[in-house]
């Protein structure tokens, strides 16, 4: 019974191939007149292959990419017969697939510019629907991504019946709304209109800013008003995410600034030191940083992603004994001579830069990219929430919790309060002022390192870095003067976004240049900081 | 008083810069002598000279330390510059390389009048006066002193830098100003010019210490110097000492962009990196090194660390920071006024037996 069953299966399935087949030969036959026929029905032979790869059957789909392939590669010979295609056994026909000599003289059809990238297109729709690589297909889709406005929407829609590999058939679905958008149907249009401003970047914008020179946008008032709405919405997207990214890279710059001042600030008001040497303490950070990370990728490669967050406790230890030594050995002789401190300091930033260019060399340092700082979340309009930047911004938020904890809750920090707000006194009543200076000027130093840490992955590290950010904090130092971190973190922030804002609008260079004009003109009004400890001058 | 201790000393370094004046003038004239490389270096420092001696008059007599001369220096050089290429082209007809590398027709308007010398004199002073002084201004009146101002100043030469950086301002951009051909009408590479310049940078210097020693030793330098040793006594006892300071701190201005004035021709290039925050401080180690609160130490720790820094810069230039950084620390703690205290101390054990019978019954009756 099964075999019987399975014959006239068998035969009513040759039987529906047959009779179909015979309607389709003709069209082959036509697209092959067409490809061998001038430009112009050429161009119409290529859109034809994009139609086949929308709404075509596999067979037909096969033999389009065949036909397209092999007119690419010019191994397709027009003749009085139709078209003979070259191929591995020998040449074969084009329509019939059957193996035939070329009759007399056959000429290639020649592609024009035009008509080359109109078939590329062809290829790539008809690959994206075909192909079997997953490689191929993403490929494919890049290709079509470009003019997906002007391809049909049911290819695209196929594609993604098809598609067995959701990140691609997430893709696909993504090019198919500016597809869509290109539908004969203006219901369908229009809801297109509405998904893709759902998503409001500048991209979103590019696609329906043209639809305006439509057709459609004149005579249908429903189109008309989903296009402006749509604008609308994207341009009110834009502006919000635009905003967004102003204050979030004015952030994750003030948190810098930050990580750099809060030592300088702690330094200076316990002992009345600037220390120019702080900007060599951030590079010096950055280079134990890479040497952690090196040392990982010798020892334990697979911690190797982890490396900024071993280097944590690494780069505070180096940096505050280093900072400890050069106090004991230079700064304490310098606490009544705060003038010639200044360029005592100098001497050890110059010394420092130079000892780094002699051992490591002028050149950036390299690092790798963990995956937990690599892409970002795109928030709105244009706005990416990149996760490096969020790495420096939580990082600073920790280093003031941390440093808060620190001078408000240990009986260090207790001290550090004492010997700030009056050095004698504090030694009168047994505060070992001499060892508070010096692991106060480590905590700084161990600070201006992590800072160095969080740059690392962000900014290029060589021995020059430090420079860039000294003469910055010393003004966040000025602006949110001693004694309290509030005023570091105000001035920080203040100084931070004021040069983010400005810097779109009027360059970098004026950026600095109003900022420092903006302080000196503050310091006019409160000469001792933003949030000086009330009390006499000393 | 300081300024009264050091009075052979002075006379003495007075005398040699006359004589180093006196033999450019005969080389000039006379066909032996110094070769013009030895007449362009010794011009070189002594413009140097001058530049420690602005930082000296605000720093080792006002107890103000500016890191930010070298904007006043790079004033003066900029405006000379200004006026060599605008003089050049005036004669010569040859167009500047910054105009051709923007692709302009023709000088900024800022540039007219460029090509008087005397014009660029009153420019050099006007731009000066009006920074140093709206500056100076601002920041004595709200108080702001000591490591505040140093950071201040620092801060603004380094703004001043970063503009100049940019190519559009219309001096030069990054690449400066070079390619100056004449001075006065005289070609300026012959050896003729070079030891004239030289000559007239010496005599300069030469006139700056002796005027300095003139204001230092009036009533005037007397305020300064009690100002440096307790101004909030100063101005209990009624004077104005924001008109002190701001009056010295332009002066001090001024005389920098002199000495910017009298380098620039001598190098034949001007560019910002005379504004990085780095010459600025350079200048601070000079004086610290000479000894500040002493015009020849100003004059010889310029001329001292220069002079090295010519020599290690040709021979061994991955040395020369290391050797600034531990003349610094070595000025800093062994000889914390410079090297006047090596001065004294040689002076007083070679002239041991003729000073011990003189000085001794004067130690004796105070």
């Amino acid at each position: 019974m099964s075999y019987v069953r399975t014959a006239i299966g068998v035969v009513l399935a040759a039987l529906v191939v047959a009779s179909s087949g015979g309607a389709r030969a003709d069209q082959r036959a036509d697209m092959i007149a067409k490809v061998c026929g001038d430009a112009a029905t050429m161009g119409d032979a290529a859109r034809g292959f994009i139609r086949t790869a929308a709404d075509g059957s596999s067979d037909e789909r096969v033999w389009a990419a065949q036909i397209a392939t092999a007119l690419m590669d010019r191994k397709l010979s027009c003749d009085a017969d139709g078209a003979v295609a070259a191929n591995a056994d020998g040449p074969i026909d084009a329509v019939t697939r059957a193996k035939r000599q070329p009759l007399g003289e056959a000429r290639s059809p020649l592609l024009n510019l035009r008509n080359r990238a109109l078939l590329e297109t062809a290829q790539a729709a008809l690959a994206l629907r075909g192909s079997q690589d997953l490689g191929r297909r993403t490929a494919a889709l890049r290709t079509l991504e470009r003019q997906a406005s002007s391809l049909p929407e049911q290819l695209f829609e196929a594609a993604i019946h098809d598609e067995t590999d959701p990140a691609l058939k997430a893709q696909i679905a993504a090019v198919a709304q500016a597809a869509a958008l290109n539908s004969p149907d203006v219901a369908k249009r229009i809801s297109a209109i509405q998904r893709i401003a759902d998503v409001p970047t500048r991209r979103a914008l590019a696609l329906i800013a043209p639809l305006t020179k439509d057709p459609a946008y004149a005579s249908n008032p429903d189109f008309l008003r989903a296009v402006d709405s749509a604008t609308a919405a994207i341009n009110r997207g834009i502006t919000i995410g635009d905003t967004l990214a102003t204050i979030y890279n004015g952030l994750s710059f003030a948190s810098i600034l930050f990580m750099a001042a809060i030592g300088l600030a702690v330094i200076f008001g316990l002992m009345g030191i600037i220390n120019l040497a702080q900007g060599e303490f951030i590079m010096l950070g950055a280079y134990v940083t890479w040497l952690v990370q090196e040392a990982l990728r010798h020892i334990a490669p697979t911690l190797l992603d982890w490396y900024l967050l071993i280097a944590i406790p690494v780069v505070f230890l180096v940096t505050a004994v280093i900072g400890i030594v050069l106090e004991a050995a230079l700064l304490r002789h310098l606490y009544r001579r705060p003038l010639m401190s200044l360029l005592a300091t100098w001497a050890v930033s110059l010394f420092l830069i130079n000892l780094i260019r002699v051992t490591f060399g002028t050149q950036n340092l390299q690092f790798v990219t963990p995956f937990y700082i690599t892409g970002g979340l795109p928030v709105i309009g244009d706005f990416i929430f990149t996760w490096n930047r969020m790495f420096a911004i939580a990082f600073a938020i920790v280093t003031l919790v941390a440093t808060w904890a620190v001078v408000r809750l240990t009986p260090l920090g207790l001290n550090i309060r004492a010997v700030t707000q009056n050095r004698t006194m504090a030694g009168c009543i047994g505060i070992p002022v001499r060892s508070v200076d010096m692991l106060a000027f480590g905590l700084g130093s161990g600070l201006a390192g992590l800072a160095g840490l969080a740059l690392a992955p962000i900014y290029s590290v060589n021995p020059q870095m430090g420079q860039n950010f000294v003469i910055d904090s010393f003004m966040v130092v000025v602006l949110g003067g001693v004694g309290t971190m509030a005023g570091t973190v105000v001035a920080a922030l203040g100084i931070g976004q004021v040069n983010v804002l400005i810097e779109p609008i009027w360059g970098a260079v004026a950026a600095k240049v109003i900022v420092l004009l903006m302080i000196i003109g503050f310091l006019q009004w409160r000469p001792e900081g933003l949030f000086a400890v009330k009390g006499r001058r000393k | 008083m300081n300024a009264m201790s050091s009075d052979r000393p002075f006379l003495a370094v007075v005398a040699v810069i006359v004589a180093i004046a006196a033999l450019l003038c005969m080389s000039a004239v006379l066909p032996f002598g110094l070769s013009a490389y030895l007449a362009n270096t010794i011009g070189q420092l002594a413009a140097f000279a001058v530049l420690a001696l602005s930082l000296d008059l605000i720093w080792g007599y006002l107890g103000i330390l500016s890191l930010g001369h070298g904007l006043f220096f790079s004033i003066g050089g900029y405006t000379i510059a200004m006026y060599l290429l605008k003089h050049s082209f005036e004669v010569t007809g040859k167009v500047p390389d910054f105009l051709q590398f923007m692709g302009w027709a023709s000088f900024p308007f800022y540039w007219s009048g460029f090509g008087f010398f005397g014009y660029a004199v009153l420019a050099t002073a006007a731009v000066t006066l009006l920074i140093s002084g709206i500056f100076g201004y601002v920041s004595f009146r709200s108080r702001v002193g000591g490591v505040y101002f140093s950071i201040v100043t620092q801060a603004l030469v380094y703004v001043a830098m970063l503009l100049m950086f940019r190519n559009d301002t219309g001096f030069g951009g990054n690449n400066g100003m070079t390619g100056f051909t004449l001075l006065f009408g005289f070609p300026i590479g012959s050896k003729g010019a070079v030891i004239a310049m030289a000559a007239v940078s010496v005599i300069v210097l030469a006139l700056t210490m002796l005027g300095c020693r003139l204001l230092l030793s009036s009533r005037f330098g007397m305020l300064m110097i009690a100002a440096r040793d307790d101004e909030t006594r100063l101005r209990t006892l009624g004077y104005d000492t924001l008109l002190l300071k701001l009056a010295v701190w332009c002066l001090s201005a001024l005389v920098a962009a002199l000495a910017g004035m009298l380098y620039v021709p001598q190098v034949g290039i001007i560019n910002p990196r005379l504004l990085a925050p780095d010459l600025s401080l350079e200048i601070a180690v000079w004086v610290a090194v000479g000894g500040r609160g002493h015009l020849t130490g100003a004059v010889i720790g310029a001329v001292l660390v220069n002079a090295i820094k010519f020599w290690l810069s040709a021979a061994a230039p991955d040395i020369w920071p290391f050797i600034l950084s531990g003349l610094i620390v070595m000025v800093v703690f062994v000889f914390p006024n410079g090297l006047i205290d090596l001065a004294k101390f040689k002076l007083q054990r070679t002239m041991l037996s003729r000073n011990r019978i003189l000085s001794e019954p004067r130690e004796v009756r105070r």
